[in-house]
């Protein structure tokens, strides 16, 4: 499955341009908004635009949502947002970086936990709580803000460009709340997440799945645009019972250009389910501290040259090579870092 | 808080460049003038035998890697302080400074390349030697992206192979191995190159190792399944646990990060001699930078050819 997903992406990758406009078609015809974003400050500028301001928000996990420093933009604005996903909702209370694509909160112990939940939010839990008290504490607090949520923000695991849908896959069920709940939903997403039909979309989400971890995946999430029903006499009228509004911000930031570089296209084909971190010795050593957040590890080497131009991460690569062995779209990374190397070395 | 962590990593990019930066002219330099890759006195490395026929058309290549892994070593440890000091003019004046290999490191080299290259006498496979018309074949610039001049400087090596009417060399460790595979391939080269352990037949051995996989053999040119064939067949037994010797988990020493960073370089070492002893107290290297970087760590540490015979 994982070598059909690696094609459908090339296919793409290689008329990136067309499928983009085929995407948003496909978007606004399932009546979402459909926004392509050039650049960090034009997504920044969207996002403002939907928001507005005085909002509540609760947001999914989701790295293109971080890339554009989603959390300041809104609330320099005037808006509160909080995180749901159980391990990016730690990394923002702890005003700490995240260490992993899939597990942000992976180098945080259960212990410290504890006492910064008590600390930050005076909730009756400590450094000697266990985890299935620590979590259901996060989830009575969490449980209250979705209530009271205007708007729900997501990332995409895929989206696809025949039908416009976005595909999130998922555990907690944070994403199904924060994605049905709030009266409007905001996707931020890549342009590479896009993937020639709703088919290719779903299999990705599989394949993500059984490479980040827990498998069968617990909730597997479509959205093709707002809400709507047809219930009475046959005739369609949205909003229904979900979101009124939906609006996709599909972020270039590097991704065209890459596209078009035979070298680094490549790093496109990234599913980001986290595989490559565990066989990175790099990544075993500094954790956190190696790549530019929110992109890490050996994936994260190639993707902060295309959206920080930052190439002097990738001179960290030891071409150990298990990052190869391991990725299940089988990407060549470290003939890409080798790739950015020579791009840092030459340019400088 | 924040400032002072945005800080430090520009600090240390800036110095990293300027190392890097000297590496590649200094090397370069030394490369296209001798085809050594730091001033280097030629006899001492060609010195591990008197014995084989000079040239011919299959030679055992070294590339030095076994008589200079210690020097490699410590030119790279000098490298940041140099370039802290002013970059490249200064560090080729102080080449000098790095001629001598340390003794026990260079006789232990010797005993390696000399068993190699009786093992494949041993085999039936007849070979000479370039001695000190012995190129370097570039994997440094290779390894660390500076492709622009190991392309540059390959061509050099390829056709200096073929001056000597070489058409076939037996590489004895992953770097060079890796180096020159590559260079085939970029110039579609007809060089053959064959790594000793992909040759030999007939050997033996004993005892009990962990085996430290190269990255360049197992993960790259993929002999990591011979190594083990060729250990079962001698007679020495392999421990193994998925999380620490199987390809797709196992890692790399940190070697290559020595000219980037030699601090991380150590940590890694030391991260990987760690993974490395919670299976074995014996462990076994088939490369003589893993051998080096391991070796502050791993007090049992032997390369494969000194194991088989
Ligand atoms: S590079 Fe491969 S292994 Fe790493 S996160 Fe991306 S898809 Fe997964």
């Amino acid at each position: 499955m994982a070598d059909e997903i690696r094609e459908a992406k090339l296919n793409v990758i290689g008329n990136l341009d067309s499928y983009v406009k085929m995407t948003m078609e496909s978007i606004e015809s399932t009546g979402g908004k459909a926004y392509l974003a050039k650049t960090v400050a034009d997504a920044q500028e969207i996002l403002k635009k939907i928001v507005g301001t005085g909002k509540k928000i609760v947001m999914a996990k989701s790295n293109v949502a971080h890339e554009i420093d989603t959390i300041n933009t809104l609330e320099s604005s005037g808006n509160s947002v909080s995180e749901t996903d159980l391990g990016a909702y730690l990394i923002q209370l702890s005003r700490d970086e995240s260490s992993h694509i899939v597990f942000p909160s992976l180098h945080m112990t259960r212990e410290e936990i504890g006492r910064m939940l008590h600390k930050e939010l005076g909730l009756q839990i400590s450094e000697t709580s266990t985890t299935e008290e620590i979590v259901a504490a996060v989830r009575q607090l969490l449980r209250k803000k979705y209530m009271e949520a205007d708007i729900g923000i997501s990332g995409a695991n895929a989206i696809s460009a025949d039908t416009g849908s976005v595909v999130l896959v998922e555990n907690e069920g944070n994403i199904r709340i924060d994605t049905v709940l709030p009266p409007v939903h905001i996707i931020i997403t890549g342009i590479d997440k896009i993937v020639p039909t709703l088919n290719d979309a779903m299999k990705e989400a599989m394949v993500q799945s059984a490479y980040a971890g827990l498998y069968p995946p617990t909730y597997l999430n479509v959205t093709s645009g707002p809400s709507s029903t047809a219930d009475i006499e046959l005739r369609r009228v949205s909003p229904a019972t979900g979101p009124k509004e939906v609006h996709v911000i599909l972020l270039d930031n590097g991704r065209m250009e890459a596209s078009l570089d035979e070298s680094m296209k490549e790093a496109l084909l990234c599913i980001k389910c986290g595989r490559c971190y565990f066989s990175c010795p790099v990544y075993r050593v500094l954790g956190k501290d190696w790549g530019k957040q929110p992109y890490g590890g050996p994936t994260g080497a190639m993707w902060t040259a295309i959206v920080n131009r930052d190439y002097a991460t990738a001179e960290y690569c030891t071409h150990s090579g298990g990052c190869r062995e391991v990725c299940p779209m089988k990407i060549n990374i470290p003939k890409v870092l080798e790739y950015i190397k020579w791009e840092n070395i030459h340019t400088h | 808080m924040k400032e002072e962590r945005n800080e430090e990593p520009h600090k240390s990019e800036s110095l990293m460049f300027r190392q890097l930066e000297s590496i590649r002219n200094v090397m370069m330099d030394s490369l296209m003038k001798n085809y050594v890759p730091f001033p280097i006195d030629r006899s001492v490395c060609s010195a591990w035998t008197d014995t084989l026929k000079k040239g011919g058309d299959t030679i055992i290549y070294t590339s030095f890697m076994y008589q200079l892994s210690s020097l490699f070593r410590a030119y790279e440890k000098h490298l940041s302080t140099f370039a802290r000091m002013g970059g490249s003019s200064k560090l080729a004046s102080l080449g000098k400074f790095f001629i001598k290999p340390d003794k026990d490191d260079l006789r232990r080299g010797y005993r390696i390349l000399s068993n190699i290259s009786n093992i494949l006498q041993k085999n039936g496979i007849d070979h000479g030697y370039l001695y000190d018309d012995e190129p370097y074949s570039g994997g440094l610039l290779l390894e660390l992206g500076m492709l622009d001049q190991f392309w540059e400087y390959g061509s050099r090596v390829l056709e200096l192979m073929k001056q000597h009417g070489v058409e076939r060399v037996i590489t004895v460790d992953p770097h060079t191995t890796n180096a020159m595979i590559r260079l085939k391939e970029h110039f579609n080269s007809d060089l053959e190159v064959s790594n000793y352990l992909t040759l030999i037949q007939k050997y033996s051995g004993n005892g009990q190792y962990v085996f430290h996989d190269p990255c360049l053999y197992t993960r790259y040119n993929t002999i990591g399944n011979r190594i083990r064939e060729i250990a079962s067949t001698a007679g020495v037994e392999f421990v193994e646990d998925r999380m620490v010797t199987s390809r797709d988990i196992g890692t790399c020493c940190g070697g290559p990060l020595g000219p980037v960073n030699m601090d991380l370089s150590d940590r890694i070492a030391k991260y990987r001699a760690e993974k490395l002893l919670s299976l074995a107290q014996n462990v076994m290297v088939a490369c003589p930078l893993c051998y080096q970087n391991l070796k502050p760590y791993v007090s049992n540490l032997k390369d494969m050819a000194e194991v088989i015979g």
